[in-house]
């Protein structure tokens, strides 16, 4: 289970990402954008905090403290959140609660397909540090190792006047730009993927082309290739990365030959 | 509290059996380990307890025992019988009771993924539901799960350096 020279490394601190300047395209940091792709960027984060959908991934037991949430007791629509039934289609993903190591995999799955700016929410001790569950084989402890997240909701469980206030702090952060959680998965994808192996192996693989995706974004940074992502590319394209990932290998070769 | 008299009748057919009330509408019964599929088969055809509703299994490391318990439910009497066998934890070897009960396969399939108890004739011992597992059977009690843990996951920092700095400053979460 557990992979000597998989060990997670220590992340590169934030501010020594120069957002990858010289490796691909440059990333559009705050002192490089125009006047006017910044007042764009201002007005579209403006809009974009004041209409969001929430996917609730409800892993564990905090789920029953979002439907008054979410319904007429406390209505979120208020604040312009209301749910959505995709990842594709969503802009927060709201995660309710312990994770095990098969639902994790889930949760990446999805939040690779979401599409940015995309925000993660972790609710309830679990999400922090493995709450109740620390020293359980078959839980994980920490939600910002393996996926970037933007706030954390400590409690257990936290009531929905909780959820309420960490969505209204993500409104503010949205609106002010500070809500950059998600470039973090391209530019220090390394350090992710790292520890996703640690938990999964060394064959650990998701179809989605993360580091193709922040090469086309321009978030490609020193740590989005290192030795982890080496390994991704010694189990080839991204269509065998497919076949690699969840399903039998002959679930895909299988069809096309036929 | 006693147990019923048609079930009385039927553990006296057979041997070294030892049963107790345990409780409204439970029994329990111990066996040996070579009496519990005659056991099982004979609840079922006499008394209707065609519904075996799980089989736990315990670690007496101990005693360098498992302990397995079937639970099985007769909907005529209304009655649950827990069917207590004690085998070696070494080598850990029973037998399948999946022909009297066909879901005892599940139940044997997980027992034997968590414990690592083996089940002569079972339709299945293969990996069931622990993902990318390649670790000892995680329930046994000799499994450290907190040395595993600690080599597995990293913890939360809970005295980060801005805290640090707060509390030289004579601050801090501590009262």
């Amino acid at each position: 289970m557990t992979d000597k020279p998989l060990k997670s490394h220590v992340r590169p601190p934030q501010d020594t990402m120069p957002g990858g300047a010289g490796q691909g395209c440059p990333a559009p940091d705050a002192q490089t954008r125009s006047i006017w792709r910044r007042i764009m960027d201002d007005f579209a984060d403006h809009c974009r905090a004041r209409s969001l959908f929430v996917l609730h991934y409800c892993t564990g037991c905090g789920a029953i403290e979002l439907p008054p949430t979410i319904t007429s007791r406390f209505d979120m629509e208020r604040v312009g959140i209301t749910p959505m039934v995709t990842p594709r289609q969503a802009d927060i993903l709201l995660i309710t609660g312990y994770l095990s190591l098969k639902t994790l995999k889930r949760v990446i799955l999805s939040y690779e397909q979401m599409q940015g700016p995309k925000y993660v929410l972790g609710f309830g001790s679990c999400t922090i540090n493995g709450g109740m569950y620390w020293n359980s084989y078959a839980t994980m402890k920490r939600l910002d190792q393996y996926i970037p997240t933007d706030l954390f909701i400590a409690g257990c469980m936290p009531r929905p006047e909780a959820v309420q206030q960490v969505l209204l702090k993500l409104i503010e952060d949205i609106d002010a730009g500070r809500a950059n959680a998600w470039q973090d998965y391209y530019r220090n994808y390394d350090f992710y993927l790292g520890n996703q192996q640690r938990l999964f192996g060394a064959g650990w693989n998701t179809p989605t082309d993360v580091i193709g995706e922040a090469r086309h974004y321009g978030y490609y940074g020193p740590g989005t290739e290192g030795e982890h992502t080496r390994l991704l590319a010694e189990g080839g394209g991204s269509a065998a990365r497919l076949a690699h990932a969840e399903y039998p290998s002959t679930a895909l070769t299988g069809r096309i030959k036929s | 509290m006693s147990i019923p008299a048609r079930l009385n009748e039927v553990l006296n057919e057979l041997p070294a059996i030892q049963a107790r009330p345990a409780g409204a509408r439970r029994v329990r019964v111990d066996v040996a380990p070579q009496g519990l599929p005659a056991l099982l088969e004979l609840l079922k055809g006499r008394l209707g307890f065609i519904h075996l509703s799980a089989i736990s299994c315990v670690d007496w490391i101990e005693d360098g025992q498992f302990e397995l318990v079937y639970h099985v439910w007769s909907h005529e009497m209304k009655l649950l019988v827990s069917c207590h066998v004690r085998i070696a934890r070494e080598p850990g070897v029973y037998v399948s009771v999946h022909d009297i009960h066909e879901p005892a396969g599940f139940f044997e399939r997980d027992i034997h993924e968590m414990f690592g108890v083996h089940f002569d004739g079972a339709p299945s011992m293969e990996k069931f539901i622990l993902t990318s597992w390649e670790g000892p059977p995680p329930m046994r009690k000799d499994f450290n799960t907190r040395k595993h843990v600690e080599e597995t996951f990293e913890w939360v920092d809970y005295r980060p350096d801005w805290l640090k700095d707060i509390e030289r400053k004579g601050g801090g979460i501590e009262s």
